[in-house]
């Protein structure tokens, strides 16, 4: 099982950093990792990412210099771009294809796009191996929750952790760092999606301490760790020092 | 429970709208939809919503002709539909106190709202005072600036405000900002948006609650002139007293005009006119015209009325705009202030800033010939005298 996924920003601290991070985070282990295309109006993120989705705009971190700054690099984990849906309509999906090609990227989490709301893009987009990752919320009905499962199916077991699991949100409300979560109703959560699919799962939105993740963990789904990584990373603590200490622990 | 929705989402021959959410927000909009079906089915909340709006909002709101001002501008006819009569003070309680109600059957018992001139936010804070219901507005702190009267109105009806710091602390932050909190409470809040935009199904439903506006108005001009105007006029922020205005006479043959911001400059930042400088783009939950720069990020706006200075055209008003079956026009922050001078010598009638953009398109259909015109009065302007002492040097 996949122990960990982290998520940062593209272009906070920098874009320059971006290939240096992303080769240290490989040769720590990490399997899959996300990004974070900053977006002028990010409504799903609390006051951390929204920071830091600024301070990547304001120092010029467009999507297509995010992209570009991807481009070539191969020393990384897999990358899951989160972003919002407008910039990528805006590029449009054939173009955006070809942006895609020699990056890391494979596979999409599209904060703001439901199933069926853009078919034919996200079509297009799968079928060039870049697949919608499925979000399931708190608010999400089981028998809702297994209609996303079907319209963003699991490739199959060959395919990479990145292109595979489904994403689950540990909590209401949006991104950051929260108090000391009860994990009683993620536990709940994830055995009742066991009855309806085996595929990975990867648990999010305000985890970060190192005995929550254990936690996570031990239900056999991977954490993810976002705001706290990004304001740490922003306070210049270093990578490796970061994720080293969440890749271990006990629940 | 439900996980389709049933009513159709999408707007005219490109498709706008559709229901662009993160998923937190899904089965609560869902829900939503499924309890606005069900209120429209049912006599008792129509008896009801009928009611208040008789006792509480004051309709119907009278159709008052305005002979000096169309003498002056060289008309034959001028009607104003007056929205600035409502209680509180514009067309935004229609729909704040349609929600309340809605959200209380729902079983909910918080509130959240954004607000941008605050007329909204007064409305669904009057509402939830009257039904019993907490709320929280969230709006930008230029807002609160400029529309500081409206702050203080909500605190009094017991409503907490919420200042929102970021970007051009206007109404899209405003809106971000209550998407945001709406995914925290979703289980005991309901949120009431206050303009015809937003995810399926909130355009539908504030237009629904909206277009009682133009079916007055339509009943009352035929009952005082015996024939309908050649053009009827109503000014644009996210489309809610437009579509409420303009909706009814769709089926008629008279010109349908709405009104946008030109705020001081037709550059990119400097208006908020999204026909001309928008392009489509999907913004809070809808697809439909937006300002944004070529990264797909929401470009900033400007306008004189915190009512219309927001990046996006409601989808199903632009819809009818691209479908051609309304016309947008824009005036500047200038001519409004001029069109709200001349009602104000002519009628004595205080009109709001973001109504005042539909008075200012006046001479200009006097110009083209234009004989006989119903305008959507959508508030009144006690909120703005600030900004108009200042540029009208009173
Ligand atoms: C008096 C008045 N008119 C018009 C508007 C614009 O909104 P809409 O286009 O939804 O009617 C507002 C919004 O705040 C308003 O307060």
């Amino acid at each position: 099982m996949n122990p960990l996924l982290p998520f940062l920003m593209a272009g906070d601290p920098s874009l320059e950093a971006l290939p240096g991070l992303l080769s240290e985070a490989r040769s720590l282990g990490i399997e899959a990792m996300e990004l974070g295309l900053p977006h002028s109006d990010p409504i799903a993120d609390g006051p951390v990412l929204q920071a830091a989705a600024q301070r990547a705009i304001g120092r010029g971190a467009t999507p297509l210099r995010v992209l570009e700054a991807l481009a070539g690099i191969t020393d990384s984990p897999d990358v899951i771009l989160f972003t919002y849906l407008n910039p990528l309509l805006q590029i449009g999906a054939r173009r955006l294809q070809t942006l895609l090609a020699p990056t890391p990227v494979k596979a999409l989490l599209v904060v703001d796009l439901p199933f069926g709301e853009e078919p034919a893009f996200e079509a297009d987009l799968r079928a060039a191996g870049y697949p919608v990752v499925p979000l399931l919320a708190p608010t999400t009905t089981l028998e809702r929750a297994r209609q996303i499962l079907l319209e963003r199916p699991d490739p199959g077991p060959g395919a990479p952790f990145a292109q595979r699991f489904a994403y689950v949100v540990a909590r209401l409300g949006v991104t950051g760092t929260g108090q000391a979560m009860d994990l009683g109703p993620v536990s709940a959560r994830i055995q009742q999606l066991r009855t309806i699919s085996a595929r990975p799962l990867a648990v999010g939105f305000g985890l970060s301490d190192p005995r929550s993740l254990a936690a996570v963990r031990a239900l056999g789904a991977t954490p993810v760790v976002g705001s706290a990584l990004v304001q740490e990373l922003a306070s210049g603590r270093g990578l490796s020092d970061m994720l080293s200490g969440r890749l271990v622990g006990d629940a | 429970m439900t996980t389709g929705f049933s009513l159709s989402s999408r707007f005219g021959t490109q498709s706008l709208g559709g229901c662009y959410a993160p998923e937190t927000l899904m089965q609560p909009l869902l829900d939503l939809e499924a309890a606005f079906r069900a209120a429209l089915a049912d006599p008792a909340f129509e008896a009801e919503l009928k009611t208040e709006l008789r006792n509480f909002v004051g309709r119907p709101t009278p159709l008052t002709p305005a002979p000096r001002l169309a003498a002056k501008l060289g008309l034959k006819a001028l009607f104003l539909k007056r929205e600035d009569l409502t209680h509180t003070g514009a067309h935004k309680i229609n729909n704040a106190l349609a929600q309340a109600i809605l959200a209380r059957r729902m079983g909910k018992t918080e509130i959240i709202a954004e607000t941008g001139a605050g007329q909204h936010g007064v409305a669904t804070a009057a509402a939830c005072a009257r039904l019993g219901l907490a709320c929280t507005v969230y709006m930008g702190v230029t807002d609160m600036a400029r529309q500081a009267p409206n702050v203080a109105r909500m605190r009094l009806f017991g409503t907490r405000v919420v200042p929102v710091e970021a970007g051009q602390g206007t109404l899209k932050e405003a809106v971000n900002e209550a998407l945001r909190a709406w995914a925290g409470s979703c289980d005991r809040a309901h949120y009431i948006l206050g303009s015809a935009l937003g995810p399926h199904p909130f355009p539908t439903l504030v237009r629904s609650f909206q277009t009682v506006i133009g079916e007055e108005a339509r009943a009352q001009v035929l009952e005082q002139s015996g024939a309908l105007p050649e053009v009827v006029l109503a000014c644009a922020g996210g489309g809610s007293n437009g579509l409420g205005l303009l909706v009814p006479f769709l089926g008629d043959a008279l010109r349908r005009v709405a009104v946008e911001a030109g705020g001081h400059g037709m550059v990119l930042g400097e208006h908020a006119a999204r026909l001309d400088g928008g392009r489509m783009g999907v913004l809070h939950g809808c697809k439909t015209l937006l300002l944004q720069d070529e990264h797909g990020h929401t470009a900033e706006t400007a306008s004189i009325s915190a009512g219309l200075d927001y990046p996006a055209l409601g989808p199903e008003l632009a819809a009818l705009v691209l479908d051609r079956k309304v016309e947008v026009r824009r005036a500047s922050d200038d001519e409004a202030l001029l069109g709200a001078r001349q009602l104000c010598e002519a009628e004595g009638i205080l009109p709001a800033l973001e109504s005042s953009h539909a008075l200012a398109l006046l001479p200009a259909l006097a110009a083209e010939g234009v004989a006989t015109i119903l305008l959507g009065l959508s508030g009144r302007g006690d909120k703005d005298l600030s900004t108009y002492q200042a540029r009208l040097g009173i």
